[in-house]
């Protein structure tokens, strides 16, 4: 009986063959990436199906994406423009561009934690490109970010805010937002995915940044003790680089700088990181 | 020229425990020295596929036979491309349908319609060519007039035929089956299954795990047997299952 192990027939001795080394890696994640730009269908169909379903069947429709913003802004702006003694007609559009810039910033943020996670069902049943869960993903936030947007034009217009030739820069700041949802989605998707505390964690995270960003107080208001707080925040810089223009001023180049950096900062870590797991991503499903 | 070829494939499964996928585990398994080796039990893992070599051509049909647990529905999953190998590669040559989930990319609120759609796009299926087999998909389902309504309000007969009907629309060059799939009542069947063995006879390559023999010898002209992840033999479809049932 001790000799004769018959369970295996096919000889176990020879070593088996090295694991694929980083460059291959890097290659299968630009091939994933390739292929999820081509299934553009796939990930807008998704992305917007999102919407539809969250919304189908209730009267309004998507538009109560609208009505909760504008109601939280108008409650929010009545509160804090009698706070900060600052007049409403200034505060407002403040207000509400920050908010609604914010909102996307942290949707993106937050839902990046899901994109792998959510996904499960197609993760585990087709070899579908990873990459179409971040991109639908950010389809869905920028229909969201797309009809908040509408409560823009007609505040404006109420509240005789200068429109100059500096509006246009307000989409440079809207792309540096899809631009880095893409490696937030890669990295938080990814890190997610594997440890599942995660998600509470950056949820909780941006809660914090929410109070720490010049969206409910104005950085003037606070630039003489806390100047870091508005300089060296990425979400603060990004904010600017979106909110400025639309409220007639042009952005620092600071800000650009801090943007740009945040960027490729990012990059830098979600590539290689995105690379190495990628594969494995079906399997901590 | 459709092919399959797998070299060497090696398929190891972490399996995580609430400990073992917390990042404090992780982070206190990096940090403290001595904690290394009683956590170390928390992160096992299974060889679900070892070292399986294998090339299919066109024509071949493959049934894997093998226990519950012996590997074949990850096997599956790595020739589909769901599963990429720890070690080893993979190369396919051809478009892979995996008939697993029928229901995968539904959505109860959307119409028949937009189902057909998203379920294509699923399948590796262009917009185009989708649409184009709308007609066709409506007329082999009977859903008639329920195309136009969301698929909650179909019964789950309705629903299972649009799901057939859609994944059985286009012949996909490799087709990859976890047992034979059926559907519906006993008239549908008879339908379903003549479409059925349509497809599995016009594709190139086909790969089935199934517990069911005669099935196997029906569509199969080479079997595989699987055991603990690893291939134990390749041969005829008698031979195979003698040695399953023998071994």
């Amino acid at each position: 009986m001790t000799q004769t192990d018959d369970a295996d027939p096919i000889a176990e001795d020879r070593p088996l063959p090295l694991p694929p080394n980083f460059a291959r890696h890097l290659a299968l994640a630009a091939a994933d990436f390739r292929r999820g730009s081509h299934d553009w269908r796939a990930w807008v169909l998704l992305g917007m199906n999102d919407i539809r379903q969250r919304y189908r069947r209730s009267r309004l429709g998507q538009f109560w994406i609208t009505l909760s913003m504008a109601v939280t802004i108008a409650s929010l702006a009545m509160v804090y423009a009698y706070l900060f003694h600052t007049s409403f007609q200034k505060y407002l559009p403040f207000l509400a561009v920050g908010m609604i810039a914010w909102g996307a910033i942290s949707a993106i943020v937050t839902e990046a934690c899901t994109v792998f996670t959510g996904a499960e069902i197609y993760l585990r049943q087709v070899p579908i490109a990873k990459t179409v869960f971040v991109h639908r993903m950010l389809v869905r936030n920028l229909v969201m970010l797309a009809h908040n947007a509408v409560i823009l034009p007609p505040l404006f217009y109420f509240l005789d805010v200068p429109v100059t030739w500096a509006l246009p820069l307000a989409l440079v700041g809207v792309a540096f937002v899809i631009i880095n949802g893409i490696w937030v989605g890669l990295l938080f998707g990814t890190l997610c995915a594997r440890f599942r505390d995660m998600p509470q964690m950056i949820g909780s995270i941006m809660q914090i940044i929410y109070y720490l960003s010049p969206i409910m107080w104005m950085p003037e208001q606070l630039y003489d003790r806390l100047p870091w707080l508005v300089d060296y925040n990425p979400v603060s810089c990004i904010l600017a680089l979106i909110r400025e223009p639309l409220l007639g001023r042009m952005p620092r180049l600071w800000d650009v700088e801090v943007v740009v950096a945040m960027t490729i900062v990012g990059y830098l870590i979600a590539i290689p990181f995105f690379a190495r797991f990628r594969a494995r991503i079906a399997y901590w499903l | 020229m459709t092919s399959i070829v797998l070299d060497r494939v090696t398929v190891d499964f972490p399996i995580y425990n609430a400990r073992g996928r917390s990042l404090k585990t992780e982070l206190l398994r990096r940090t403290v020295g001595g904690y290394i080796d009683s956590q170390e039990d928390s992160h096992v893992s299974i060889m679900a596929l070892r070292d399986i070599s294998l090339t299919l051509n066109k024509g071949d049909r493959l049934g894997l036979v093998g226990r519950n647990g012996a590997g074949k529905s990850t096997l599956l999953r790595v020739l589909s491309g769901v599963y990429e190998p720890s070690i080893g590669s993979v190369t396919v040559e051809g478009a892979v349908s995996a008939l697993t989930d029928m229901m995968m990319g539904m959505d109860p609120e959307a119409t028949g319609f937009e189902n057909i759609i998203l379920r294509s796009v699923f399948l590796g299926i262009s917009v185009d060519q989708a649409k184009r087999s709308v007609p066709e998909i409506e007329e082999f389902s009977e859903l008639g007039n329920f195309m136009h309504l969301p698929m909650r309000t179909y019964s789950s007969g309705m629903k299972l035929r649009l799901a057939f009907a859609v994944t059985t629309a286009v012949t996909p060059e490799i087709l990859i089956m976890d047992e034979i799939i059926g559907a519906g009542d006993s008239a549908f069947l008879a339908k379903a299954e003549a479409r059925l063995n349509r497809i599995i006879g016009d594709s190139h390559i086909l790969v089935i795990a199934s517990h069911d023999e005669f099935m196997m010898r029906r569509f199969c002209n080479k079997a595989a047997l699987m055991q603990e992840g690893r291939l134990i033999k390749l041969g005829t479809v008698d031979e195979v299952l003698a040695a399953y049932h023998g071994g």
